[in-house]
C-alpha cells in the first residue's frame, strides 16, 4: 500500500470522518465539532479538507447524504455511513493501527 | 425502487446545494464565535479564514457531485433496464397465448427472410469465386435471327476472335465431354466428369492451383495434352488428399495422363467437373473449313482495365462482321455476344430469388403489423397500469422504453428461433432442390447472414415497441385513471389498429395472388402432354470410351451387347438409347429440304437426336406414320431419318413427309437423308417450351457419339433392373462404368425443381400471411368486443337481437377486410407483371386466381370475425349493467 504523503493525509481525513459517522449520521459542522472534541483539539480538520473529503467519499459510495433539520431547526445536509463505508472503516482502521504501532515502535527508545 | 428515488438534480441544483451546505457550516461557526463574544463581522471573517480555501472547495464539491449524479443516473438506468427486461421476461407467464403467437410469428417471418437471404447472398450478392470476377465476361456467338440466345463458338472462330479483338486482356474456353472412365486399383471403374479447357482459361479466371501448376501455353498442342489438373473434391475423395500425387500417372479411358496440379476447394467452372484436361484444337484448326461450323466451345474473357462489357461487345461484333465477310460459308448470320459472367451463370435465378425475398419481406411486414397490433392492444389494456406508473413519476419516455424492451426481448427470442428455422430451412431447400441452385453457390448461415437476421430482429423489435408505445402512451394517460374501467382505446390507437389490419389483409392478398398464379402455372405444367410416359423407366448414362472403341463396329458391338442383355432381363418391356434425355440438353442443326429454295442466312433449325434400339417404344412415343429404325442392322436404314410431328407439319404441310429427303448441318453438300417415319412430339427442352421440329438419326450410323443415355421401360419398379444393367455393362467391358442411374420421372421432376422451390416457398408464405391476417382481424375484433362489452350489453338489454349484435361485429370486420382486399388486389395487379416470366398457361391477371383469392380471404376473415362476434352475442346484459 504505497502512498504519497498527500494521499496519506487525505486518507486520514477520510477515516476520521468515517469514524465520526459510525457514531451516528451527522452534518459537516457536527463532524468537525465531534473530531475537535474527541481529539482534544489536536485533530482540527479545516472546513475545506472536511467538505472535499465528504463529497469525495459520497462519490465513492461510503456515505450517503440527505437533507434534514439541524438541532437549531436549520436545513442541513446529513451524512450517514453505508455498509461499504463501514467495511472501509474496518479495513482502514486495521491498517492505521498497524502503521501507528510501527511508528511508535521506531520512535520509542530502544 | 427506481420509481421512488430522489428527483434528478440539475447542474444548478447541485451548485445551490453545495452553497447551502457550506453556508450552513459557516453560519454555525459564526454562531459559535459570536456566542464567544466576537462581533458579527469579526466572527464571519474568522470563520471563513478557519475554513481554508472556500472557493476551491466549492468548485471541488460541485464537480464531485456532478460526477456522483452521473454515476447514479447510470446505475438507475441499468436498474430500470433490468427491471424492464425482468418485466418482459414475465410476459410469457402473464399471457402465454400472446407470447406463443408472437414468437412463432416472428420466428417464421425472420426465419424465412434469413433462409432466402442466405441463398440470395450466396447466388446473387457474393462475387464469383474467381480472381477479380467483375471483369469476367461470357463470350459467345449468336445467330442474327436469335440475337439474345448465346451459342458456343467454333474452334477456328474462337482462335480468330482471340487474336483479333482489342478489348479483352485474354480469352479462354472450355468444352464439356460426357465423362471419362477411370479404374482405380482394386475397385470398379468410375465415371468422372471432366472439362477440356484451353490453358489460357485458368489465367483468365485468375485462380492459382492449390498444389502443383495449371497448364502452360503450348500444352494444347499434340504431345502436350497428356497432363490433367484435378479438383479438390476428387483429390480428397479418390486420392486421399496426398500431395505427392503430383507428377504421378493416371489412366483415363485407357490412356496415360500425368496429374500436374490440384485446384483449391470450391473451384469449378460448370459446377460438377472433377478434372480438367488441355483442349487439343490442332486437329480442328487443321480442318478449319469444316470445323468452323462446329460450335462447341464455351468462352470466358477478362475485360481489359477500364473496358465495359458494352465496349467489348461492340469490338467482338466488329470482329464477327469481318469473319462473316471472310468465311461466308460458315459464318453467315453469325454475330457475337458478351455478357457479365455472373449474369450469364445465374440467369433466371436472380429475378426468382429477388421475388422470393420480396415475398419474405411481405411476410415479415405482415408479422410486424400483427405484432404491432397485439402489442398495441396489450399496451391499451395496460393503460391503467401505465397511468399509475406515470403518476408515480415514470416519464413517458420510460413507458415507451419499457414497451420497446419488451418487444426487443420478444423479437430477439423470435429471431433466435428464426435463425434456427432458417438453418434448417436452408438445408432442406438445398437438399430438396439440388438442381435449382448451381453447386458452386454454397449457401449457408455465415457471419454476414447472421448479422442480417440479428439486425432484422432488433430493428423489428424496436419498431414494434416504439410505434404502439407512442400511441398507447400518447393522449392523456390520466383519462385512463379516471375512467376506472378497462382502458378506453384512444382514437389514434383505434385508427392504428384498423390501419394495421387493412395492411395485413392487403399484403396477404398480394402474396396469395402470387402463390395462386404459381400454383396454377405448376398445375398447368403438370398436365402438359410431354409426349412420353416418364413412369416405369430407368435411365443411365453409358460410354464406350478408350482406344478400343475407335471403330464403329466396336461401338455398335458394345451397345448391342448391353441393350440385348438388358432386354432379356425379366420385367423389362423395351430398351433404347439416346444421346441426351429430354430436359437434359438439346442440340439443334440446320435443315435443308430437297427441292426447296435455300436462304443460307435463314436455314430452319431442328432438334437433333441420335437414337438406338427401341427408344420410341421404351419412351412410349407413338409412331404416327412410316416405321422406326430396324433394330437389326438393315442396309436399307443407312441415310434414313425419322422426324417428329412438329417437323412434319412445319416442313411438309401437305403431309408428304414420308420418302422426302433432307440434308442436315451447315454443309450444303452433305448426303441426303430419307424420311422413313414420323413420331409424336416430345417436350424435350423444358416442360413449358412446346415441342419444336426435331430429327432422329440412327446411332448405328453415327457412332462418333460415344456416350448414350440408356432408357429401360420396366413392368415393375425400375430400380430392380439396376443390377442387371450393371451386370450387362460389366459383361461387355469390365473397364467401363455406368453413371447417373435414375428413374426418368426424376429427370423430369428435377427440371421443375426451381419452379417447385419458388412454388413451395411462395405458397407457404401466402398461407402464413393469410393466417396472420386472420389472427390480426381476430385480435382487433376480439379487443373491440371486449372494450364494447358494456355497450353491447346495453343494446341486448334494450332488445337488440343477438343476430343483430353478431352482424354488427361481423360487419365491422368485413369492412376492414374489404378495404384490405381492394388495396391488395390493386397491389397484386401492379406486382403481377413481375411474375409474368415465371407463369405458364395463366396470365398475370388470371380471373380464376383472383376470384379464388377473394373468396378464400373472405371465408377466412368471416371465421376470424365470427368467433369474437359470437362472444359479443353471449354478453350477459345484467352483468354488464351491474358492473356499471
Amino acid at each position: 500500500m504505497a502512498r504519497t504523503p498527500a494521499e496519506l493525509l487525505q486518507g486520514t481525513v477520510d477515516i476520521l470522518i468515517l469514524r465520526a459517522l459510525a457514531w451516528e449520521p451527522m452534518h459537516g459542522y457536527a463532524i468537525s465539532r465531534w473530531l475537535d472534541e474527541r481529539s482534544g483539539g489536536v485533530l482540527g480538520v479545516e472546513g475545506a479538507a472536511l467538505y472535499q473529503a465528504l463529497h469525495r467519499i459520497e462519490h465513492r459510495g461510503w456515505v450517503t447524504a440527505s437533507w434534514g433539520l439541524s438541532e437549531n431547526n436549520r436545513k442541513a445536509k446529513f451524512y450517514a455511513l453505508t455498509s461499504a463505508g463501514r467495511a472501509q472503516l474496518r479495513a482502514e482502521s486495521v491498517v492505521w493501527k498497524r502503521y501507528a504501532d510501527a511508528v511508535f515502535k521506531v520512535l520509542s527508545p530502544a | 425502487m427506481a420509481l421512488f428515488r430522489l428527483p434528478r438534480r440539475s447542474r444548478a441544483a447541485i451548485a445551490r446545494e453545495v452553497d447551502a451546505e457550506l453556508e450552513f457550516h459557516l453560519a454555525m461557526r459564526v454562531g459559535a464565535l459570536t456566542a464567544g463574544g466576537l462581533s458579527a463581522d469579526e466572527a464571519r471573517r474568522q470563520a471563513v479564514e478557519e475554513f481554508g480555501d472556500l472557493e476551491r472547495t466549492r468548485a471541488y464539491c460541485r464537480a464531485v457531485d456532478a460526477r456522483t449524479e452521473r454515476a447514479v443516473r447510470m446505475v438507475d438506468r441499468w436498474a430500470e433496464w433490468r427491471q424492464d427486461v425482468r418485466y418482459a421476461l414475465r410476459t410469457p407467464r402473464r399471457s402465454p397465448t400472446f407470447t406463443v403467437v408472437s414468437l412463432l410469428t416472428l420466428a417464421v417471418a425472420i426465419g424465412a427472410n434469413t433462409a432466402i437471404f442466405s441463398v440470395l447472398r450466396a447466388v446473387v450478392l457474393a462475387p464469383l469465386p474467381y480472381g477479380a470476377p467483375g471483369a469476367l465476361v461470357q463470350v459467345s456467338e449468336s445467330r442474327t435471327q436469335n440475337p439474345n440466345e448465346p451459342q458456343p463458338m467454333s474452334p477456328p472462330n474462337y482462335v480468330d476472335v482471340r487474336t483479333r479483338q482489342h478489348t479483352l486482356a485474354d480469352l479462354g474456353a472450355f468444352a464439356t465431354s460426357a465423362f471419362v472412365t477411370w479404374t482405380p486399383e482394386h475397385a470398379d471403374p468410375v465415371a468422372l466428369s471432366e472439362l477440356v479447357v484451353t490453358p489460357s482459361l485458368f489465367h483468365v479466371l485468375q485462380v492459382p492451383p492449390l498444389h502443383g501448376r495449371t497448364f502452360a501455353t503450348g500444352e494444347d498442342t499434340p504431345g502436350h495434352d497428356g497432363e490433367i489438373v484435378v479438383s479438390y473434391g476428387f483429390w480428397q475423395r479418390w486420392l486421399g488428399g496426398d500431395t505427392t500425387i503430383i507428377g504421378r500417372p493416371i489412366t483415363l479411358d485407357g490412356r496415360a495422363y500425368t496429374i500436374v496440379g490440384i485446384m483449391p476447394r470450391g473451384f469449378t467452372i460448370v459446377g460438377s467437373e472433377e478434372m480438367w484436361r488441355p483442349l487439343d484444337m490442332s486437329d480442328d484448326l487443321a480442318h478449319a473449313e469444316r470445323t468452323r461450323k462446329q460450335h462447341y466451345l464455351h468462352a470466358i474473357g477478362r475485360l481489359k482495365a477500364g473496358v465495359t462489357p458494352d465496349a467489348a461487345r461492340a469490338d467482338l461484333i466488329a470482329v464477327a462482321r469481318r469473319l462473316e465477310a471472310e468465311y461466308p460459308d460458315a459464318n453467315t448470320a453469325l454475330s457475337a455476344m458478351v455478357a457479365p459472367l455472373h449474369d450469364a451463370m445465374i440467369g433466371s435465378l436472380r429475378p426468382a430469388l429477388l421475388l422470393l425475398q420480396g415475398a419474405a419481406a411481405l411476410v415479415l411486414l405482415i408479422a410486424c403489423a400483427n405484432q404491432a397490433n397485439l402489442t398495441l392492444s396489450r399496451a391499451l389494456d395496460r393503460r391503467r397500469e401505465l397511468a399509475v406508473r406515470s403518476a408515480l413519476g415514470a416519464g413517458r419516455g420510460r413507458l415507451v422504453r419499457q414497451l420497446v424492451t419488451e418487444s426487443v426481448v420478444l423479437a430477439a427470442a423470435g429471431g433466435t428461433l428464426g435463425i434456427g428455422l432458417a438453418a434448417l430451412g436452408a438445408r432442406v431447400l438445398l437438399a430438396l432442390n439440388p438442381d435449382s441452385i448451381p453447386a458452386m453457390f454454397s449457401g449457408g448461415l455465415d457471419a454476414g447472414v447472421l448479422l442480417f437476421s440479428v439486425t432484422l430482429s432488433i430493428a423489428t423489435g424496436v419498431g414494434l415497441g416504439v410505434v404502439p408505445g407512442l400511441v398507447a402512451a400518447g393522449g392523456r394517460l390520466s383519462e385512463a385513471l379516471k375512467s376506472g374501467a378497462r382502458g378506453t382505446s384512444g382514437r389514434s390507437a383505434g385508427h392504428m389498429g384498423r390501419a394495421l389490419v387493412v395492411t395485413q389483409v392487403a399484403l396477404a392478398v398480394i402474396l396469395l395472388v402470387g402463390a395462386g398464379l404459381l400454383i396454377r402455372s405448376f398445375d398447368a405444367l403438370m398436365r402438359v402432354r410431354v409426349g412420353f410416359a416418364p413412369d416405369h423407366v430407368l435411365t443411365a448414362r453409358l460410354r464406350a470410351s478408350g482406344q478400343r472403341y475407335d471403330s464403329a463396329a466396336m461401338v455398335n458391338r458394345y451397345y448391342d451387347g448391353v441393350l440385348d442383355a438388358v432386354a432379356r432381363t425379366p420385367g423389362v418391356v423395351a430398351v433404347g438409347a439416346i444421346q441426351l434425355l429430354p430436359m437434359e440438353d438439346h442440340w439443334t442443326t440446320a435443315v435443308r429440304l430437297e427441292g426447296q429454295p435455300v436462304d443460307e442466312g435463314r436455314l430452319p433449325d431442328a432438334g437433333f437426336m441420335t437414337i438406338r434400339g427401341e427408344y420410341f417404344a421404351a419412351m412410349r412415343i407413338p409412331l404416327l406414320a412410316g416405321r422406326t429404325f430396324d433394330p437389326s442392322n438393315r442396309p436399307a436404314d443407312s441415310n434414313t431419318v425419322i422426324i417428329n410431328d412438329a417437323a412434319a407439319k412445319r416442313f411438309f404441310p401437305k403431309g408428304d413427309a414420308l420418302g422426302a429427303r433432307i440434308r442436315i448441318g451447315p454443309d450444303p453438300h452433305g448426303s441426303w437423308l430419307t424420311i422413313i417415319g414420323v413420331v409424336g412430339d416430345v417436350r424435350d427442352e423444358a416442360l413449358d417450351v412446346p415441342a419444336k421440329p426435331a430429327l432422329f438419326l440412327n446411332h448405328r450410323q453415327n457412332t462418333w457419339l460415344s456416350s448414350l443415355a440408356i432408357v429401360i421401360r420396366t413392368s415393375g419398379d425400375p430400380a430392380f433392373v439396376v443390377p442387371a444393367l450393371r451386370r450387362a455393362v460389366n459383361a461387355m467391358d469390365p473397364t467401363l462404368a455406368v453413371r447417373d442411374v435414375r428413374p426418368l420421372d426424376e429427370v423430369v421432376a428435377s427440371s421443375l425443381a426451381p419452379r417447385r422451390l419458388a412454388l413451395g416457398l411462395a405458397s407457404s408464405f401466402a398461407a402464413v400471411a393469410l393466417l396472420l391476417a386472420a389472427l390480426g382481424i381476430y385480435g382487433v375484433l376480439a379487443y373491440t368486443v371486449a372494450a364494447r362489452t358494456r355497450e353491447l350489453g346495453v343494446r341486448l338489454a334494450l332488445g337488440a337481437s343477438p343476430v343483430g349484435v353478431l352482424l354488427l361485429v361481423v360487419r365491422q370486420g368485413t369492412v376492414w377486410a374489404a378495404l384490405g382486399l381492394a388495396i391488395g388486389v390493386g397491389g397484386a395487379i401492379a406486382f403481377g407483371r413481375l411474375l409474368a416470366g415465371m407463369l405458364y398457361g395463366v396470365g398475370p391477371m388470371d380471373a380464376m386466381t383472383y376470384g379464388l383469392v377473394v373468396l378464400t380471404v373472405l371465408a377466412v376473415v368471416g371465421i376470424a370475425c365470427l368467433v369474437p362476434a359470437r362472444r359479443a352475442t353471449r354478453v350477459d346484459p345484467l352483468t354488464c349493467i351491474r358492473a356499471e
